[in-house]
């Protein structure tokens, strides 16, 4: 019995050995595939399904193998043509008309047309599972009027409506019309106008897309595939990054001088613009006492934002201004509305005057009591494991307690905060905010009272119950509004609104991560040609395509 | 027969209890799939993206009861259901896709570990204060005492990262295809050396070292003085006397370990990208995929209760005792 193991063992070793040995060295992918780090994931399931809400769909299926009718660029602030190519609105902003591109053919050959259009969106009203931008609760009707002309019916005049409708992904009607369940459709052989649709290859560990046969940009995209290897977590991930086994990716690195622009200065390179979410301290406004704007702008006063993006985010961001805006938005910041909020600086002496004013007075031992006689002792809750937003955390609540509150850091496992948060069952917390073309949405969710829901009741947004007619009366006028220059006054009168009530307290725009290795391809977004946003994670809403359609191979390697 | 036959009895209850624990262990954890897919994105997905999410999983208000007859009556068949977090795969299919590299993984490391850590206790007993006696032990107990997480890490920073001697992540190179091939094997082989020589360096000692205890005791044993007075040749004495009634912890641990392995080696996948049932399972218990993490529970939970079978079979073949009793 015992006799066998050894030499099943060393059989074992020596086959291991010898096979390791003769393994070949690690090799480049070939020069004009590009490797690409985006979802991390320790094995790859072949999904394709554009309009699936799961985020199980790859990566390269909402922006690249699919297309929406425009796209927009959060850098230049611009919507940019794709499978439309005009949009005006008619009937007093009750009916959007979109006129299509010509000689936009599928991969299968088969040309688009309007039809396809009009059959996307009527498929997400008869599945309201694939709604995922929720168009359906503002159309009315959507109709193609030929093969280049489809008309979006609104139930009512609702402007911002028009970019959900730009973003949504566009399927095939001659293959969609087929699937009998669209919301479990993996999609397995899509069919798209994107640049890359053709799976070379599809394996657990690596997959391939190649270039779209009859893509309607001449001459691009460039590069030949995309290669997606499957990298279960950020340290996988920056470890191939800094090996030159990645192009480009969207990961967080830490300290990235060092650790990653250092090896090699003159190909890899990074560019985190400060285009994501704006990241804000909530404190609940039906909760005394922060139902009073004395005691939030307080709160503000005592945060050390220098300190806070130093120890939380690496540097990486800069403290925000007090419309919350970041810089996605940077044509719509009103320099008034800046310069009103004078309630981001760090300034203790002042948070503390405005907080003796509210009636919050420290008592003998330096503690801070309602005037009711309650101690003021608040949790300030997080995500556990959200390690960003815990420092930034600890950051806050150290300012407060040397105003003499009594704040605790309290780390929730994700779930269990989104609960506390979505119910309104909080003092204070960290939060994300929302996204948009334009400031509608983000100010929206801060102040609307569309989005205040009573506490208890689960909301997705607006989570410290906020709402202010002032704000509601710009909202309301920015959703009947076309014009430009008025929308932009519109906005202006938003942002000056949430500066001088302070419905929640901006901490600091997310950065947008993206980190590219010019060694073998050219073309990638960066400080000096912002031409749009440079992080792989922006395919939500299409973005990467402007880039997808941009990067070219070098023609000799260096 | 009898023993067998009472031992699967057990076995079915054992499973049934792992079936309903199975069920009701993620239901206890707040919030749901729809929630935790949500966190990815941090704010970057619309507020009406969550209301399509929850119609996507068809999250049902059903009572609890009626959805664990369901669940009891889908598993007799097989059915585990789609997965939420590689939606809309089933659950076997992406089972599938991790266990392979799994048994792989996991099992060649058990193997190697159990045979050479057996046998190096063998040779510590035999040879006592010897140099294996006198220098494995205590370097190898060291080494299995420090956190598996920290070795894997400076296993892969120094032979992967620093040397290169061996990739850093993945169980094949992405320029190979998979097939019967010298090559691929080659290639796997060499992305198999630091993820199972970690596994293995970390478990070496415990083996040993049980082996070695177990095989002193046996060693001043009556019956392996009778069998060196009687002359036998001393590999006789040390194999078919002494070891083979040593071996019976080690063989019940060993059961143990082979169960575990379809619970896949989580931080090895990790520290080394390496595909696998444990990264599985930690994407299942963050995106409260339900019908993914009630899936692996069941293979897991399968895999330990079978291997017990087979340990109790050998126990069969190993000691005359128990064959005794059980006939």
């Amino acid at each position: 019995m015992s006799r066998r193991p050894p030499r099943t063992t060393l059989a074992l070793a020596a086959a291991f050995a010898t096979l390791a040995g003769c393994a070949p060295r690690r090799a480049a992918p070939p020069p004009d595939v590009l490797v690409v780090s985006q979802e991390q994931q320790a094995s790859w399931v072949r999904n394709f399904n554009p309009l699936t809400t799961a985020t199980a769909a790859r990566w390269p299926t909402l922006a690249g193998i699919y297309e929406p009718l425009f796209v927009y660029d959060s850098a230049q602030g611009r919507m940019v043509p794709w499978l439309g190519i005009a949009r005006e609105w008619r009937d007093a902003g009750r009916v959007l008309r979109v006129t299509t591109r010509a000689g936009v053919r599928w991969s299968d050959g088969r040309p688009f047309s309007a039809g396809d259009v009009a059959f996307t969106f009527a498929l997400l009203r008869r599945f309201p599972a694939l709604d995922r931008r929720g168009v359906w609760s503002f159309l009315d009707d959507v109709r193609a009027l030929d093969d280049r002309t489809v008309e979006f019916h609104f139930r009512r005049v609702f402007v911002p409506g028009a970019d959900e409708i730009a973003a949504q992904q566009l399927v095939p009607e001659h293959v969609w019309s087929a699937v009998p369940d669209p919301v479990t459709f993996a999609n397995e052989h899509p069919v798209g106008t994107g640049p890359f649709t053709e799976v070379r290859t599809f394996q657990h560990q690596v997959f391939e897309l190649g270039r779209n046969p009859y893509y309607w940009q001449p001459g691009r995209p460039k590069v030949r595939a995309l290669r997606m290897p499957a990298l279960p977590g950020n340290d996988a991930a920056n470890l191939a990054l800094i090996f030159d086994q990645v192009d480009w990716a969207g990961n967080f690195v830490p300290a990235i001088d060092r650790v990653y622009v250092r090896r090699e200065p003159a190909a890899h390179g990074y560019w985190f613009p400060l285009t994501g979410s704006t990241i804000f301290l909530y404190a609940n406004t039906r909760r005394a006492p922060f139902d009073d704007m004395r005691v939030r702008k307080a709160l503000s006063l005592a945060i050390d934002r220098a300190l806070l993006v130093d120890v939380a985010l690496y540097g990486y961001t800069r403290p925000a201004d007090a419309t919350g805006l970041s810089d996605a938005y940077s044509g719509w910041r009103d320099s008034a509305a800046v310069a009103l909020g004078d309630w981001v600086r760090h300034d203790p002496a002042r948070a503390s005057a405005l907080l003796d004013s509210a009636g919050c007075r420290r008592d003998a031992h330096g503690l801070r009591r309602l005037p009711d006689g309650r101690p003021c002792r608040y949790d300030v809750l997080t995500v556990s494991g959200w390690s960003d937003w815990v420092r930034a955390a600890e950051v806050i609540a150290r300012g407060m307690r040397a105003l003499g509150i009594d704040a605790r850091v309290r780390t929730y496992d994700f779930s269990a905060w989104f609960e506390h948060v979505q119910e309104g069952a909080f003092d204070l917390t960290i939060g994300w905010s929302f996204e948009g073309p334009t400031p509608y949405t983000f100010y929206h969710w801060l102040m609307s009272s569309e989005t205040m829901k009573p506490i208890g009741t689960a909301s997705m947004g607006n989570w410290h119950r906020f709402a202010s007619p002032a704000a509601d009366r710009a909202l309301a006028a920015f959703e009947r509004e076309t014009d430009p220059a008025a929308q932009h006054r519109l906005c202006a009168e938003m942002q000056r609104v949430f500066v001088s009530e302070a419905p929640a307290i901006p901490l600091y725009p997310g950065p947008s991560w993206a980190e590219y290795n010019t060694g073998r391809f050219a073309g990638f977004p960066s400080r000096r040609d912002p031409y749009a946003d440079p992080s792989p994670n922006k395919f939500d809403a299409g973005e990467v395509l402007l880039v997808l359609t941009q990067l070219a191979p070098r023609t000799s390697p260096r | 027969m009898r023993f067998l036959l009472r031992r699967l009895g057990f076995y079915a209850v054992a499973g049934w209890v792992a079936l309903t624990v199975n069920f009701f262990l993620p239901r206890l954890i707040p919030g749901d799939p729809a929630t935790a897919l949500f966190a990815r994105f941090q704010g970057r997905l619309s507020p009406a993206a969550l209301q399509a999410l929850r119609a996507t999983f068809g999250l049902t208000p059903a009572p609890l009861w009626r959805q664990y007859l369901t669940y009891l009556a889908h598993a007799l068949r097989g059915d585990f259901g789609t997965s939420v977090a590689y939606f809309p795969s089933p659950v076997l299919s992406v089972i599938g896709t991790a266990l392979v590299w799994t048994l792989f993984l996991a099992g060649s490391a058990v193997v190697i570990s159990f045979a050479l850590g057996t046998l190096l206790g063998v040779v510590a007993a035999w040879w006592r204060r010897g140099w294996v006696d006198g220098v494995m032990p205590p370097v190898l107990v060291f080494l299995g005492a420090l956190p598996y997480f920290w070795v894997a890490m400076l296993a892969l920073y120094g032979l992967g990262f620093g040397l290169r001697w061996f990739p850093i992540g993945h169980a094949y190179s992405d320029d190979i295809r998979p097939g019967w091939t010298v090559a691929f094997a080659a290639d796997v082989a060499a992305h198999a050396v630091l993820p199972v020589g970690s596994i293995v360096l970390a478990n070496l000692g415990g083996w040993l070292l049980s082996m070695r205890n177990t095989m002193i005791a046996v060693l001043g044993s009556e019956y392996v003085n009778l069998a060196r007075a009687k002359g036998l040749h001393p590999a006789r004495v040390v194999l078919r006397y002494a070891a083979r009634n040593a071996l019976l912890p080690n063989v019940t641990s060993f059961g143990m370990a082979l169960g575990f392995v379809l619970g896949g080696s989580l931080l090895t996948e990790i520290v080394f990208a390496y595909p696998g049932q444990g990264y599985l399972l930690l994407q299942a218990v963050r995106n409260q995929d339900y019908p993914l993490m009630q899936g692996i529970f069941l293979v897991i939970t399968l895999a330990v209760l079978g291997a017990n079978w087979l340990v109790d079979i050998v126990y069969l073949w190993l000691d005359p005792r128990i064959r005794d009793t059980a006939s």
